[in-house]
């Protein structure tokens, strides 16, 4: 294509300014993502004040979701749920993989294939996951309650049996998001001088106490992100309930998100599952700030 | 190749800076134009609103006749080469010398051989598979200029394209470029904040500080005519010294030297002397001159350069409202700088009577800090 | 999960990096009683699931387990292929992830070297008011986005799954702040050799970029490709589903077969796994192509 227009003609002028070409090439990506996250974003704030069956014309019912959502008592389970759920997860998985990140840093025979052992979880999809642990531990035939049988201990219904069916929930999970964890921590390892390292592996009394005090604030702005990180995906829960438990049994794994997607597309309660989800969306927003802000104050007082 | 020229140009940052004002500058086709002045003074951009990479708030900026101001890089034909030569690291320097023609659509065959011709110029034929990263500073330093050149562009414009090599490096790119200008032709507008690159390289050289211009004109009358006293201050080196002084009646006093200046007015004024203007004074010399106690001597060879107080007081090269020539430090005693012959066994400690050349006195007044000539 | 991310990925992870080339000879490390046990406790699902695979209908039903088969069923690998449309679901996995690949790269790098880049109108306010939609979490967009797909007549379909997902904001954001780490002067120097700025962006920022846009590549691909929540919704016909909901179909149909339901599992699994193989690989090269410095 080419113009022939005078190099120094107006309309050349204005089709070759920054606003133009800025507008051209930012436009695809802006009308995307108005039509697929602005527009929804605007659009469940005024669904969670409607009643919609996402089929029929809603009609406004005021802040009746909300005030719902207050008296819902399998709501008030649902939050029970994915606050225990979220509060076993994020300590454990984020303080297991700057252990497990500590033992994989280093010169050992072998380590390549433990790093393997532990990354590839990681690509394992969630569906996956959750098929083969619901194997692992199906209370008949599974495995894990063959070693159990080992050890003299009776077999035990672990995703059957409603107290301990998030517990088991977590153990899956961990196993899936350990890599990542661990990832994160080796590439913030990379940063820590290596002088540092060795001082805190130095046998003796203090080895912790030096960890804590020398490479723990090299890990800090890791820790910061990855115990932010998993708390906001521990909040939004939902794929591996949904193939291993659906919610059961009796309810006891039914978290935020699940109980969102019911509402939604199992009840077509449009306008209640909008204002769930925008009751989530605050309450991650929330939880964020308060995280970023203690984790951010440290990590400041310390450098 | 063009003639280039700037009318009463601008240049206001937007938070603020004032880098260039209104400058007007006509630099005539085939000229080697140096920019030159202290950092920060605007040199780069001034050459950056040649090159379309700023626009001017105001004025006018003209490229072989034709105003360029708002036109964008590729469409006024020049060729810049940056400080830190940007190159593109992911090409061969075959493909480093191609692109700007390729972009243009010149016929592969052209392509082919100009970028010939040009690595044969300037002897890059055995480079043209390696890529920037294998290059070292001068050869980086060559391709720059290749890949400018190769396009046979209107101007050429360089921005302190020398500061990043050694010292002796330095001394033999400045000679090359000085042979591919003479060889091409091409109007060439240099930056560089050193003065010894704009004193050797120039067919003229434009005095710039504070985004002003202060003086234009070919090295040697620069150096000799001086505009004002910051032209004389940076051109040269050493740099003259200057000395307060008061003028009454056609002579000018500055602590015990005492010159005859017709043409100065009475009242305060700046003298200035080139350290290579003085001289120890002869027994019966009948020049004017002044005691010098030598502090430091450093030979050179065939010069030496003897650092030492004299009596009066210094005078400042800032000639900007905000600090007069009479400011800063009031000591009775001025150090300056001399350039003797380097046969003289002087020794720090010594005092000395220094002969001043005769007519080889500045004097400034001191309120402009604007040459006063007679 | 809602948003693909790895705030790692600003400095990837160089693994020759690692300290763990030249092992020390030591004859034995406390550390191997640590990572032997973690090791095992980490592949025995893979493994157990390998192993069920690959037994009989009855010997996978039995306590205690039946731990080594005498013979391997490789048939039930056959089985599982059959019951289902898994060459369907394989196609719609690799569609689906390619073209929100290809989508995000073309999208995201227009889109990013404009904010790094260009002075155009409006440009802070959208680039804020796009980074504000980075902290929404899916759920709350995903019942109006439902409704827009469904008026779009995408509903139950492999467009459905890529079209809202063709470019994401975590895409443009990266790619951002590695443009912005770019040398500017590479740009000024072809813009004065001519080029356009959708040259300078294809011949000389794209070029520059290659680890950044691996890594969008691979987190995006990874992402597709895992994701099981918005198939769910929007898609009920086999054909159309892809792996992860084929996979979720497939269990619900053969719900106490679990050879079958393993050998369906591990094969879901493999193609990803291998990418995982290579692009640990590429991360490293890309490192030291950057590793160029003028
Ligand atoms: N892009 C810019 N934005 C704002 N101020 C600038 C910019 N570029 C240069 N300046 C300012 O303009 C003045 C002149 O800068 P410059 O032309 O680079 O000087 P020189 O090349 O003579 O050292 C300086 O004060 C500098 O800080
Ligand atoms: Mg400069």
């Amino acid at each position: 294509m080419t113009l022939s227009l005078a190099p120094d003609s107006r309309l050349r002028r204005a089709l070759g300014s920054e606003h133009l070409a800025g507008w051209a090439f930012a436009l695809p990506a802006v009308a995307l993502i108005v039509i697929f996250g602005i527009v929804p974003i605007v659009w469940s704030a005024v669904m969670s004040f409607q009643a919609n069956d996402l089929v029929s014309a809603p009609h406004w019912v005021g802040v009746a979701n909300y005030r719902a959502l207050l008296h819902d008592p399998a709501f008030a389970a649902s939050v029970r749920h994915t606050l225990l759920y979220t509060v076993i997860f994020v300590p454990l998985s984020v303080a297991g993989a700057m252990l497990v990140a500590w033992a994989l840093n280093r010169k050992l025979h072998g380590v390549r294939f433990y790093r393997l052992a532990v990354f590839v979880p990681v690509v394992t999809s969630t569906v996956a996951t959750g098929i083969i642990f619901l194997w692992l531990l199906d209370p008949v035939f599974g495995l894990v309650n063959f070693f159990l049988s080992k050890l003299g201990i009776p077999a035990q219904g672990f995703l059957s049996n409603p107290n301990q069916a998030l517990y088991c929930i977590v153990a899956m999970t961990i196993w899936g998001w350990l890599g990542f964890d661990v990832i994160i921590y080796l590439a913030a390892l990379q940063g820590v001088p290596h002088e540092l390292i060795e001082a805190a592996e130095i046998d003796g009394a203090g080895k912790w106490s030096s960890f804590r005090s020398v490479v723990l604030p090299f890990l800090r702005p890791a820790t910061l992100f990855l115990v932010v990180w998993s708390t906001i995906s521990a909040l939004q829960l939902f794929d591996e309930i949904y193939v291993t438990t659906r919610g059961g049994p009796l309810g006891s794994t039914t978290v935020v998100v699940f109980y969102l997607y019911q509402q939604a597309f199992q009840f077509f309660n449009g306008g209640y599952a909008a204002a769930i989800a925008y009751v989530l969306f605050l309450a991650i927003l929330v939880i964020t700030i308060i995280q970023l802000k203690v984790g951010g104050r440290r990590i400041y007082s310390n450098t | 190749m063009a003639d280039v020229s700037f009318q009463d140009v601008t240049k206001q940052f937007a938070e603020g800076t004032l880098a260039v004002k209104g400058l007007s500058l006509a630099i005539p086709d085939g000229e080697f134009m140096i920019l030159v002045g202290p950092s920060g003074c605007g040199k780069t951009t001034a050459l950056r609103l040649v090159a379309g990479l700023e626009t001017a708030t105001s004025g006018t900026i003209t490229i072989a006749g034709r105003a360029v101001t708002h036109l964008s890089p590729r469409d006024r034909d020049i060729a810049m080469v940056f400080q830190n030569y940007a190159l593109y690291p992911h090409m061969s320097v075959q493909r480093n010398l191609a692109f700007g023609l390729r972009q243009r659509h010149v016929p592969r065959d052209e392509v082919e051989r100009r970028v010939a011709a040009m690595s044969a110029m300037l002897g890059l034929d055995e480079l043209l598979r390696r890529r920037p990263a294998q290059l070292s500073g001068g050869q980086r330093q060559r391709v720059a200029m290749g890949r400018a050149l190769v396009r046979e562009p209107k101007a050429f414009l360089l921005d302190e394209p020398l500061s990043n090599l050694d010292a002796k490096l330095r001394v033999q790119m400045r000679a090359e470029l000085k042979r591919i200008h003479q060889r091409l032709n091409i109007t060439t507008i240099y930056v560089t904040h050193d003065q010894v690159e704009a004193m050797t390289l120039g067919d003229r050289l434009a005095v710039i500080s504070g985004g002003e211009l202060q003086q234009v004109g070919t090295p040697q009358d620069v150096y000799e005519h001086p505009a004002n006293v910051f032209v004389a201050h940076f051109i040269g080196s050493p740099p003259m010294n200057l000395l307060r002084a008061t003028a009454s009646a056609g002579r000018a006093q500055a602590g015990d030297l005492s010159v005859e200046l017709a043409h100065v007015p009475d009242g305060p004024c700046v003298l200035g002397i080139r350290p290579e203007s003085l001289s120890l004074m002869a027994p019966d010399d009948p020049r004017p001159s002044l005691d010098f106690d030598i502090e430091v001597v450093e030979p050179l060879g065939g010069e030496l350069l003897a650092h030492g107080f004299v009596n009066g007081r210094l005078a400042s090269p800032d000639a900007s409202e905000e600090t007069p020539l009479f400011t800063g430090d009031s000591e009775s005693r001025a150090e300056v700088t001399v350039k003797l012959d380097g046969r003289l066994r002087l020794k720090a400690g010594e005092r000395v009577r220094l002969a001043v050349h005769a007519g080889e006195v500045y004097a400034f007044d001191a309120a402009s800090g604007a040459a006063l000539i007679g | 999960m809602a948003t693909p991310t790895l705030i790692g990925a600003d400095r990837p992870l160089d693994f020759e990096a690692l300290p763990d080339k030249r092992p020390r000879h030591w004859p034995f490390s406390p550390w191997h009683l640590f990572l032997i046990p973690l090791s095992a406790a980490m592949l025995l699902p893979l493994v157990w699931s390998v192993i069920t695979s690959l037994e009989t209908s009855a010997d996978a039903q039995r306590f205690p387990p039946v731990l080594l088969p005498s013979s391997l069923h490789f048939e039930n690998y056959v089985h599982a292929w059959n019951s289902l449309p898994f060459g369907h679901f394989f196609l719609n996995s690799f569609l689906y992830a390619a073209a929100t690949v290809a989508g995000n790269l073309l999208f995201c790098s227009l889109a990013a070297y404009a904010f790094a880049r260009l002075r155009f109108f409006g440009s802070n306010l959208v680039f804020v008011l796009l980074l504000v939609t980075l902290m929404v979490p899916f759920q709350v967009v995903i019942i109006p986005t439902f409704l827009i797909v469904r008026k779009l007549g995408l509903i139950d379909s492999v467009g459905g799954l890529i079209v809202p997902n063709l470019c994401g904001v975590f895409g443009i954001f990266l790619l951002r702040q590695f443009f912005l780490s770019l040398p500017v002067q590479l740009e000024e120097a072809a813009r004065i050799d001519g080029a356009s700025r959708l040259a300078i962006l294809f011949k000389i920022v794209l070029p520059l970029s290659a680890p950044v846009l691996a890594t969008l590549a691979i987190i995006q691909f990874m992402w597709s490709w895992n994701d099981f929540l918005w198939p769910l919704i929007i898609i009920t016909t086999p054909q159309h589903a892809p792996l992860q909901l084929g996979l979720s179909m497939f269990q619900g149909s053969h719900v106490t077969q679990w050879n079958l339901l393993m050998a369906g599992t591990v094969m879901s699994q493999i193609p990803m796994l291998a990418v995982f193989l290579f692009a640990q690989r590429w991360f490293i090269q890309s490192i030291a192509y950057t590793g160029i410095k003028q």
